[in-house]
């Protein structure tokens, strides 16, 4: 756990440099109580394994309730190069096929998406 | 690759129609050579409603509604290979949310506090602690027009003022994190999506009015919030956000979290703050407020969960750009939980001022199954119904009022024609009534006896002077309860009985209930021309109501039947009939 | 002041009064239930509601404040619409038995009913099946007829500190009972009664043993005797229409032997007989330094009960002098039956008193028998005792005085002041004072430790010496007392006080637990008045003056604090726990 103070001038740059980490490849798992309760451990758990036992450079992380929680287990997927999408309703076996198609072979898995990222959105 | 076109496409409906756009579309592209170029990609959702089907093209972000197969070529030839717009397949501009409070769910890791510094995060309170005076920056928030989310809708500037200007060493926040509508679950999500919005409100709201302690009241069924908030706590206070001397200046200030215990009533400020003291946990009456009189006879500001989780990006932004967005009498957005039968059911957070029926069928995706609709609740157990046919009411605080529900915190449940009008309010009432905390006897004894008329009319054992007999219940129950949960318990009633009356008259009259929910009004028969004497439904039946007469005839005694509907579900003929 | 308007007429109050309170100055009554003018309003029965011009909603008027500029409707239709509602609501959840009531005829909910007119509640009637709490013999809890008015846990809670009752469960479920749903014999209560004398209908109330009486009376084998409190003579009228405060003894007296009774005694003799042996260990103590000081009185069976449990390690300041209907108890059943020649063994000796803990006082200890039998058989209330007087077809209104039988009976002025609070330690005072110095004090009236006032601290010179006093009320008023005192004790400085009384029940005797209903301040005051009246009539108004007292030490007990005084006439404390497993 940090120890540093943060003092007015240390938050900004905390800020930026944090800002500079986010990596540009990476897949986010809702895992509130909404996804959690559709299954979203099992696949948070799934993509995980997966990635590390390709080696892949992609980062798999947690997130909040996004809303759309009749979709739920949302699965964001950020490749560079590709459009963002969210899958939704994503079950261990579709998320071993994100790992599989999306992110290895760049192309999407169809009937699954859920939204579409684009970039005027934040 | 980095010149690929993505073009999605899925159906807004779920008929399954996109299919056949895909194939035109994929000869359209191997017709035009673009096989490298342009990836097509189905989609399960898209976002909107009733709009045939819909592509969406990227990089460019073009979306087209109505599609058919026919217009592939077109969209291949000249959309995609010469930039040009297709207006006849361009979608009507539609309500789109607005994400303030929402903005960090789903995009952050609400366990990781650099995610939430990396994107503005406390720079709000760097801006409060370092520019401009306390009455400024109060004044900032009236500008905001910002009034309280969870339900009472007082505005917020004004209860840190009345806070801010006692004279007290010692005065409190507390975040009322009690949440305790069913179905509705706003305040849990941001809690457990972006907990530090809510730390960075209570710590403006705190410096503001000048306290240096600040309470997360959380309710106990929700673990997970309780836990995302303590690692934001430890977090912060590892940064020097919280505890002495924060970011270098004056202000100290510091968290804990207090548990709820199963209690609705203790979301009332009053009983609230009586939980926190270890006391039972009954509402006070009022005066004295809390920002007068509150924790420990201190004065003490209790804001939601969802208004505080607004007060970062006001400071940010200023006040006059959240006045901007919403209507005149509300300002701002609304986070709704929108459930029931609604195709599209979570969180959605809308500017204030839009239409139910916006709501409902272009965010929400209409209505589960394509059935009619009949009515939608707002404001939980404290709420109405509003019919469909005022469902272009505009969403605010007063319009909501004057059609006789609230706003509340924000649940709204989509009802259709399955749903029955006096199930429904015999529900809610049925909850106030386990949650009623028993202190004052208008409530206490008079829900018990409205639930009791209304369980008799369920049943079919009412009268129509039970009708008016409840009716003044509920006017003593609305005028002489000592808190909000018993002044607006008899609201869920009064409002189905306004819109609905023709259902109470006709499970009374008629002993019938049109929704076939009721179950002792439900009756079995079997269609005697229909029956195929296979004898499957009196195997089933549990409570053998169903006989077998020497000529092989069936027949359901409904003295025995209990409703159950075994029977009807099992026989594959459809030889019984329920009504 | 406040200017604001009621029914369009203006008026001007203090700041802080209550819409309530400000009404009664029009002599408008706002109907109300759960309010007591002793206590703070709990808000809790939603009958005082009125309309105030621009509050969105109607505000109870118990707790509300008036604000400058208030426009308030007390009355009109809809008001008295909601009002009755909520009436018709509390008796649908109330048992319809008022015949066989404890408080038929005086009860307040009932008053209210019959003030609205309401012949029929339109509701369906659901009671709660939770069962009487007997267990404490002194006080019985009928929760089935409770409106959770929660006046009995404030009581307990606020005004003695007690916490014995409190609240259980919620909404249509909940109910009164000791914390943690125990018997209430298990729980620290402390028998005060307090908790019934301000219930508005029957739900608790007293330990009824007319029926033991009624049999002992007509037990041809049994010798039946009574003693009279003080504070009785001055409410017993108000069960017979008589104003506020009547002196009435000598209507007593006679009633009660044509109850049956063979000898009507009265306990101010014992209170005589207290000061004597009170006012002489205080003397021990404080001129020939012989026990610890500060000492405390130990009339109040509650104020015992409450210091064995909650500061057992004080108890050793306790004066061991028995109260004063124990002492004429013991007697009873030694020197009277001696000197008349009747076995002990057939007197029942009947109690009556303002209090309820007196019934559970008869039995604390061994020495309660230090006749060989138990010296008192039992204790009624002021409220069972007028039930019986009525029973019995004796016109009371109209009865010709009589005089009690002197050899237990015969009273001064110190002794019937017992049943104010204050009138031990200025009983006392006159007493110690004489023992000291051999003279009477010169201001036999001490005003410093009458009224009201929660603590009273004041001092007396004695010789020469301050003599330091507190006296307090309310039990909620000792914590303030003892932590002095226990401060002093630790930290080795200067006692606060040398003497301390000390009454469960505020007020005193006279607004015992046991007293006829509806007590409130006025009351209080009205009955003192009484009893201080009574006081400037006697011709003997010094304890060591009273001739039969002197007589009994002369035949019988030989001087203050000699063995047989010791062995008839003290007692001892012990630690007890507060809860009982």
């Amino acid at each position: 756990m940090n120890t540093q103070k943060l003092t007015a001038a240390s938050l900004d740059q905390l800020a930026a440099d944090c800002a500079a980490k986010v990596p540009k490849n990476l897949i986010r798992v809702g895992m509130s109580t909404c996804g959690i309760a559709a299954g979203a451990e099992a696949v948070l758990a799934t993509l995980r394994r997966n990635v590390a036992a390709r080696g892949l450079k992609i980062a798999v992380e947690q997130c909040g309730c996004a809303g759309m929680c009749y979709a739920e287990p949302l699965v964001e997927v950020a490749v560079e190069g590709m459009p963002t999408v969210t899958y939704g309703r994503v079950t261990p076996q579709i998320a071993g096929e994100i790992i599989e198609q999306h992110v290895e072979r760049k192309l999407f898995v169809q009937d699954y998406i859920y939204t579409v990222k684009v970039d005027d959105e934040k | 690759m980095r010149n690929k076109k993505t073009i999605f496409l899925g159906d807004s409906d779920q008929q399954g129609r996109e299919k056949a756009v895909y194939e035109a579309l994929a000869a359209a592209v191997k017709a035009e050579s673009l096989d490298a170029a342009v990836q097509l990609v189905r989609v399960a959702e898209t976002g909107k409603a009733g709009q045939g089907v819909v592509v969406r093209i990227l990089p460019e972000n073009i979306d087209y509604v109505q599609v058919k197969p026919a217009d592939a070529g077109r969209i291949i030839g000249e959309s995609v290979k010469k930039n040009k717009k297709l207006e006849d397949l361009t979608p009507p501009a539609k309500v789109r949310q607005i994400k303030i409070v929402l903005r960090n769910c789903g995009r952050i890791d609400p366990e990781r506090i650099e995610d939430y510094i990396a994107g503005e995060g406390y720079q709000a309170l760097k801006r409060v602690l370092s520019e401009r005076t306390r009455e400024e920056w109060i004044n900032e928030m009236k500008l905001s027009g910002l009034r309280g989310r969870g339900g009472g809708g007082f505005p917020t500037w004004m209860k840190w003022n009345f806070a801010y200007r006692m004279d007290s060493a010692e005065k409190y926040v507390i975040c009322n994190g009690d949440e305790g509508d069913p179905g509705a679950y706003m305040d849990r999500s941001v809690l457990e999506g972006d907990p530090h919005a809510v730390v960075e409100g209570m710590m403006i709201a705190g410096y503001l009015v000048g306290a240096q302690k600040g309470i997360f009241y959380i309710r106990a069924e929700y673990p997970l919030a309780i836990k995302r908030i303590q690692i934001a706590i430890d977090q912060a206070r590892s940064y020097g956000l919280l505890g002495e001397r924060i970011l270098g200046g004056d202000f100290s200030f510091d968290l804990q979290i207090r548990l709820g215990a199963g209690a609705f009533v203790c979301g009332e400020e009053t009983a609230l703050i009586a939980s926190i003291e270890g006391k039972r946990g009954c509402p006070k009456p009022r005066p004295p407020y809390p920002t007068v009189s509150g924790l420990w006879g201190k004065p003490t500001v209790i804001n939601n969960v969802e208004t505080l989780a607004n007060v970062a990006q006001i400071i940010l932004r200023g006040g006059a750009w959240f006045a901007g967005i919403g209507s005149p009498s509300a300002k701002g957005t609304k986070v709704f939980a929108l459930t029931g039968k609604v195709k599209r059911s979570g969180l959605i957070e809308v500017p204030m001022g839009i239409t139910l029926r916006q709501i409902v069928f272009e965010i929400g995706g209409g209505v589960l199954k394509d059935k009619r609709i009949k009515a939608v609740q707002t404001g939980g157990p404290s709420g109405g119904v509003i019919p469909e046919h005022l469902l272009d009411t505009p969403v605010d605080y007063e319009n909501l009022q004057k059609l006789g529900s609230i706003m509340g915190s924000g649940g709204m449940i989509v009802m259709d024609e399955d749903d029955c009008m006096v199930d429904i309010s015999k529900f809610y009432l049925g909850f106030c009534v386990d949650e009623s905390c028993g202190k004052c006897a208008p409530c206490r004894i008079g829900g018990v006896q409205m639930l009791g008329y209304l369980r008799r009319i369920s049943e079919g054992k009412a009268s129509m002077e039970d009708v008016d007999k409840m009716e003044r219940i509920c006017a003593a129950v609305q005028r002489a309860s000592l808190c909000g949960l018993g002044q607006t318990a008899p609201n869920p009633v009064l409002s189905t009985l306004k819109y609905f009356r023709r259902e109470y008259v006709e499970h009374i009259k008629e002993r019938r209930c049109g929704a076939k929910k009721c179950a002792s009004l439900l009756r079995f028969t079997i269609i005697q021309e229909a029956c195929k004497r296979c004898g499957m439904c009196l195997r089933a039946c549990p409570v053998a109501a169903i006989t077998r007469s020497a000529a092989n005839v069936y027949t359901i005694d409904p003295a025995v039947c209990v409703k159950c509907g075994k029977c009807y579900e099992t026989c594959k003929f459809a030889a019984i009939k329920q009504e | 002041m406040v200017r604001i308007k009621i029914n369009n007429v203006e008026l001007s109050v203090q700041p802080g009064t209550s819409i309530l309170d400000a009404a009664k100055k029009l002599n408008i009554k706002i109907p109300a239930l759960c309010k007591h003018p002793d206590l703070q309003a709990t808000a809790a029965c939603g009958i005082c509601v009125v309309k105030v011009k621009g509050a969105n909603k109607m505000l109870r008027s118990c707790c509300t404040p008036v604000e400058e500029g208030m426009d308030i409707v007390t009355h009109d239709q809809q008001l008295q619409d909601i009002r009755r509602t909520v009436l018709e609501l509390i008796l649908s959840n109330h048992p319809n038995d008022c015949l066989q009531c404890g408080r038929n005829n005086n009860c307040e909910l009932q008053r209210l009913t019959a003030d609205f007119g309401i012949r029929q509640v339109p509701y369906p009637q659901f009671l709660r099946q939770i069962p009487e709490d007997p267990s404490t013999k002194t006080i019985t809890l009928v929760p089935e007829k409770c409106i959770l008015c929660g006046r009995c846990v404030h009581v307990c809670q606020k005004i003695q500190n007690v916490w014995a009752l409190s609240f259980l469960e919620r909404g249509v479920q909940t109910r009164i009972s000791a914390a943690g749903d125990i018997k209430l014999s298990d729980s620290p209560c402390i028998k005060c009664g307090q908790c019934s004398a301000h219930c508005p209908t029957g739900a608790i109330v007293e330990f009824d043993q007319t029926d033991d009486v009624w049999r002992v009376l007509h037990d041809e084998q049994k010798y039946c005797v009574v003693q009279i409190a003080p504070a009785v003579r001055v409410a017993i009228g108000e069960a017979f229409g008589f104003p506020d405060g009547a002196l009435l003894t000598g209507k007593l007296y006679a009633a009660l032997r044509r109850l049956g009774f063979k000898a009507v005694f009265d306990t101010n003799f014992g209170a005589d007989l207290t000061i004597m042996e009170e006012a002489s260990e205080f003397v021990e103590r404080f001129a020939h330094n012989k026990g610890a000081l500060p000492l405390i009185t130990t009339c109040c069976p509650s104020w015992v009960d409450f210091m064995e449990r909650f500061y057992p390690d004080m108890v050793e300041y306790f004066s061991s002098a028995k109260s004063p209907h124990e002492m004429v108890g013991v007697l009873s059943k030694t020197y009277y039956a001696q000197k008349k020649n009747i076995d002990p063994a057939t007197i029942a000796m009947v109690s009556v008193m303002p209090c309820t803990a007196k019934k559970y006082e008869i039995t604390r200890s061994y020495e309660m028998f230090a006749s060989g039998h138990q010296d008192i058989d039992i204790v009624l209330t002021t409220r069972e005792i007028s039930r019986m007087i009525k029973q019995a077809g004796i016109d009371f209104v109209n009865l010709p005085p009589e005089g009690p039988d002197y050899i237990l009976g015969d009273y001064t002025g110190a002794g019937v002041i017992f049943g104010a609070t204050g009138g031990v330690m200025e009983a006392a005072l006159r007493t110690a004072y004489f023992l000291i110095t051999q003279k009477n004090y010169e201001k036999i009236e001490f005003e410093n430790v009458r009224g009201l006032q929660g603590v009273k601290e004041t001092s007396v010179a004695i010789a020469g010496k301050t003599v330091k006093l507190a006296v307090a009320h309310g039990i909620g008023n000792v914590e303030y007392v003892l932590q002095k005192v226990q401060k002093a004790l630790k930290d080795g400085t200067e006692l606060p006080y040398h003497f301390i009384e000390v009454m469960a029940c505020p007020g005193g005797c006279v607004g015992g637990g046991g007293q006829p209903y509806g007590v409130t301040d006025a009351l209080r005051i009205a009955r003192s008045k009484g009893l201080y009246q009574d006081d400037r009539e006697q011709k003997v108004r010094y304890s060591h003056a009273n001739p039969h007292v002197r007589q009994l030490y002369a035949e019988f007990l030989e001087k203050p604090l000699s063995e047989k005084a010791h062995h008839y006439l003290h007692t001892r404390y012990f630690a007890r726990p507060m809860y009982r497993k």
